[in-house]
């Protein structure tokens, strides 16, 4: 058994906004003007964000996340694989995980194939491999028709994963990527390939899909009330149905926090680049003012039987979380963890707790936060939270599932 | 309402058979029967005072069976060719609106000895450079969580016409009206989401093999489909006359302006 996993995952949001920018614009997302975008503060912002992925390494967090993002403010990563690769220069320990590239919106899964496997050789057999289909606003980013993103996802994702195992040449035989000589070279270097996390938002098909697979599945939500548990609660039903075995680590989730000397202190710094990150970075994604991209009919990836299931249960001009009006809802979502070493602890153990969830994502730098804002979050996380959750969790974790194999073959090869 | 399934190759298509007289085939639009209503509107009721009306519903909407395999407009022809040999019809005439006439002008640019009399409103399908046919995907996702006026100003005359607030309220609207929208939505992203959106290039070459007399038909005000888009059907199309324009009618102009519609249409068909 091991401890439950703390990564350090960064979103890499443009953070030089005007103040007026959710009065003026009407989207963080695909149609947010790039004419905001200014050279002269922007110049080593890259920089920046790498220094503090390469300093949560240094600090002892068990790896660091990346993600995809388009057209938008909330993530200048169009191409995390750029930024794994720095980081691959610039880390030693940690594992480099990238959740993931968004595989229909790839010409072809042979790109993402080759360049997983060269940052697994190049991070000496770090790297935790992603897969995700997108969703709204990744759909207009490259104009992917939804009605089949999911099928072309997934026979993106089973075409790379044999293409890590099988050897080639062979030829795909594909509905969507048809390729005569599949043989891929270079080959990973985790045998039999890096692990796989592939993230969901509770459909019983893509943790169905998961479970058949054996991966791990990533609850997509930055709310944790009773839906993190529940989440928890579904998926170990689907493996159980798979034949297969809940454990901690083959589920994940995300989560932000800000830890300071004391609670009042934690609010006090954070405060300008929460609100930030809720206005700005959520407007277009998980807000309802202007535009929301994120769900809705015009991204039909669904099949009407289940739409009209969702339908039934769904409250138009419902809050989300970018539409929290005050600290209090904000706290109560428990999405952004704010306050002293010990809060932050208390809570976060208790989510571990309910959860049983292994693998903890967790955002640091929030909106326009100040680099040294971020760092000092970090490092009073690393110090004075880590040790207890990891303590605390071995025990709850060896308690409730005895005889777990939660060390995956692949990490075998150390 | 009469209605009935054919069953075409395992897979079930929905049809709608109103009126008699000779056979009128229909392909809905967005904002139409099959698209949001369970049943006829006024325009095809005018119409079945003098014809057979005969309206499936394309792949996925309504009860018809979705078919995974439609990647690109060939794909529904297709699939309307087997429709029509089930339907025991050789000849017709064809009436589309919206997606509905660009399906329905790709057959008669294929197959004109089948159709007696064509008639587009609001058609998509043709490529007129600089100028794009509108993203009906990104107007249907709600703003501020549960408006849909962008929507129904691109589909309609204006957001607050009567008829666009009946068929995309704000909000919550008839759960299965709802649902209809969402498959049409959704056959219509097999299609017209990507590039090309909702237009063939070729269509444009094409054109000229269409025989049968024809009838272009646009809303004044149509914020879907530009304008230019009609006039260059009716200029391609040896058989149309020139293109007609109804003012004060938005993209669907056959739910905005019935009587008028309907009364063009009969007229052109009775020539």
């Amino acid at each position: 058994m091991k401890p439950v996993q703390l990564f350090c995952w960064h979103f890499m949001a443009y953070p030089y906004l005007d103040k007026d920018f959710d009065e003026k614009q009407y989207s963080g997302w695909v149609t947010v003007p790039n004419s905001l975008w200014d050279n002269r503060k922007a110049r080593g912002l890259y920089q920046e964000y790498i220094d503090q992925l390469a300093y949560a390494d240094e600090l002892g967090f068990d790896g660091m996340v990346l993600n995809e993002h388009h057209q938008n403010i909330y993530g200048l990563m169009p191409s995390p694989n750029l930024i794994a690769s720095a980081l691959t220069q610039r880390t030693t320990r940690g594992k480099i995980v990238i959740l993931g590239n968004l595989l229909p919106l790839h010409m072809n899964p042979m790109r993402v194939a080759e360049e997983y496997a060269m940052l697994d050789q190049m991070s000496n057999g770090r790297l935790i491999a992603g897969f995700a289909p997108g969703g709204g606003p990744e759909t207009f980013n490259y104009d992917v028709p939804s009605a089949n993103t999911r099928e072309k996802f997934w026979e993106a994702a089973d075409l790379i994963v044999r293409s890590w195992t099988e050897d080639g040449p062979f030829a795909h035989e594909g509905r969507y990527f048809p390729l005569r000589y599949v043989n891929l070279w270079p080959k990973p270097l985790q045998k039999p390939f890096p692990p796989v996390w592939i993230p969901g938002s509770r459909s019983p098909s893509t943790m169905a899909e998961v479970a058949k697979r054996g991966y791990c599945y990533f609850l997509s939500s930055r709310s944790h009330g009773g839906e993190t548990h529940r989440a928890q609660q579904e998926f170990a039903a689907v493996l159980e149905k798979h034949g297969d075995r809940y454990h901690p680590f083959r589920f994940g989730i995300l989560m932000s926090t800000y830890v300071a000397e004391t609670d009042q202190q934690a609010r006090e710094e954070c405060e300008e680049g929460v609100w930030y990150f809720l206005k700005n970075c959520l407007k277009g994604h998980l807000r309802r003012e202007g535009r929301q991209l994120t769900y809705g009919p015009g991204v039909p990836y669904i099949p009407a039987a289940a739409w009209r299931e969702y339908l039934k249960g769904y409250t138009p001009g419902r809050k989300l979380l970018g539409d929290v009006e005050n600290w209090e809802e904000l706290d109560a979502s428990q999405s952004i963890i704010v306050g002293s070493p010990e809060t932050v602890h208390r809570r976060i153990q208790n989510l571990i707790e309910k959860a049983k969830v292994g693998n903890l994502l967790i955002q640091f730098q929030l909106g326009n936060m100040p680099d040294q804002l971020a760092r000092k979050s970090m490092k009073l996380f690393a110090e004075k939270v880590a040790p207890a959750l990891r303590h605390d969790s071995l025990k709850q974790f060896t308690d409730e599932f005895p005889g777990a194999n939660v060390e995956q073959a692949a990490e075998a090869l150390h | 309402m009469s209605g009935r399934t054919l069953q075409i190759n395992e897979r079930k298509v929905w049809i709608l058979e109103t009126g008699k007289g000779a056979p009128l085939l229909y392909f809905h639009g967005f904002a139409d029967v099959h698209s949001v209503k369970e049943s006829w509107i006024p325009f095809h009721e005018k119409l079945a005072q003098h014809a057979q009306v005969i309206a499936p519903a394309h792949p996925g909407c309504a009860q018809t069976d979705e078919n995974k395999d439609i990647d690109i407009i060939e794909d529904v022809v297709f699939h309307y060719l087997e429709v029509f040999d089930a339907l025991k019809l050789t000849q017709f005439d064809l009436v589309g609106s919206c997606v509905g006439g660009w399906i329905a002008a790709e057959i008669a640019a294929r197959h004109p000895e089948k159709i007696r009399k064509l008639v587009l409103i609001g058609a998509t399908g043709l490529f007129v450079e600089g100028a794009l046919i509108g993203d009906v995907f990104m107007m249907a996702q709600p703003e501020y969580g549960s408006s849909y006026a962008s929507l129904r100003e691109m589909l309609f005359s204006s957001a607050n016409q009567p008829n666009a607030l009946e068929m995309f309220p704000d909000g919550k609207g008839e759960l299965e009206d709802e649902v209809r929208r969402y498959q049409m939505l959704r056959f219509g992203s097999r299609i017209g989401f990507k590039p090309p959106y909702f237009y063939n290039r070729s269509l444009k070459n094409r054109l000229h093999r269409i025989t049968s007399p024809a009838l272009v038909v646009w809303g004044e005000k149509d914020a879907f489909v530009p304008r230019s888009h009609g006039e260059t059907y009716a200029k391609l199309i040896s058989g149309a006359e020139e293109l007609k324009v109804i003012s004060d009618a938005g993209h669907s102009v056959h739910v905005e302006k019935p009587d008028e519609i309907a009364k063009l249409v009969l007229d052109f068909l009775a020539e």
